[in-house]
């Protein structure tokens, strides 16, 4: 699964520190998240998506092989 | 993320506090044969009692000191294995039953090689140890798996 977080943090500006205290996890966990280390909970990525105010399916996508 | 069977933070310093003398009070117990005077129940004067009673309720005469040792021992351990992290979230839950399945499995290998190779004293000492081995190994792991994750993000900068 990929996502594109990184990106749209850039697009609101804000840091993975500010991220991760909007959805309550540790700045590691949007870490591994955004470098494809660990895939998140439907919970979380659905935090995720509403702090940028797009669809989950906007946010991660699968990829081949999943 | 409410996460369930945790202790919470704080009480991980407080397993180190338990912890630490209790191991080196079961070492001395184990291979000097220390005993503190104070945990020394029984009849001095009925010198037939037998020693070896298999039961708490049979027992004539016989030191605690390593069964409160050990007891201690362990709650330390849990103590310091089983607290929530400060920033506890899904993830480090991941992290935490990954490296306890990882301790079982060496701890489980270690047995295996330690059934083969090791006899009579030898063996019981190392089924003592094992008393607290798979806490030690998953504690070690475990607090491993967090260094490495912290110095990731110190090393990319962010």
């Amino acid at each position: 699964m990929k996502n594109t977080i990184r990106v749209e943090r850039a697009i609101l500006n804000i840091t993975q520190a500010e991220l991760a205290e909007k959805v309550n996890v540790s700045r590691q966990t949007i870490n591994a998240i955004e470098s494809n280390k660990y895939i998140p909970s439907t919970l979380l990525a659905l935090k995720i998506a509403r702090v940028f105010q797009k669809q989950v399916g906007e946010i991660f996508m699968l990829e081949e092989g999943d | 993320m409410k996460t369930r069977f945790l202790f919470p933070h704080k009480y991980r310093l407080v397993g180190w506090v338990l912890a630490i003398p209790s191991f080196i009070l079961m070492l001395l117990v184990l291979h000097a044969e220390f005993e503190l005077g104070f945990l020394y129940y029984g009849d001095g004067n009925n010198i037939f009692a037998s020693d070896d009673a298999n039961f708490l309720f049979n027992i004539h005469r016989h030191n605690f000191t390593d069964e409160v040792g050990s007891l201690l021992l362990i709650a330390g351990l849990l103590m310091i294995a089983f607290s929530r992290e400060r920033e506890e979230d899904e993830r480090t839950v991941k992290l935490r039953l990954e490296s306890l399945l990882w301790a079982v499995y060496v701890n489980s290998a270690w047995m295996m090689f330690a059934i083969i190779f090791f006899y009579d004293v030898l063996f019981a000492k190392i089924m003592t140890y094992n008393i607290c081995t798979p806490l030690i190994l998953f504690i070690a792991r475990y607090n491993f798996v967090m260094y490495k994750d912290r110095r990731t993000l110190k090393n990319a900068g962010l």
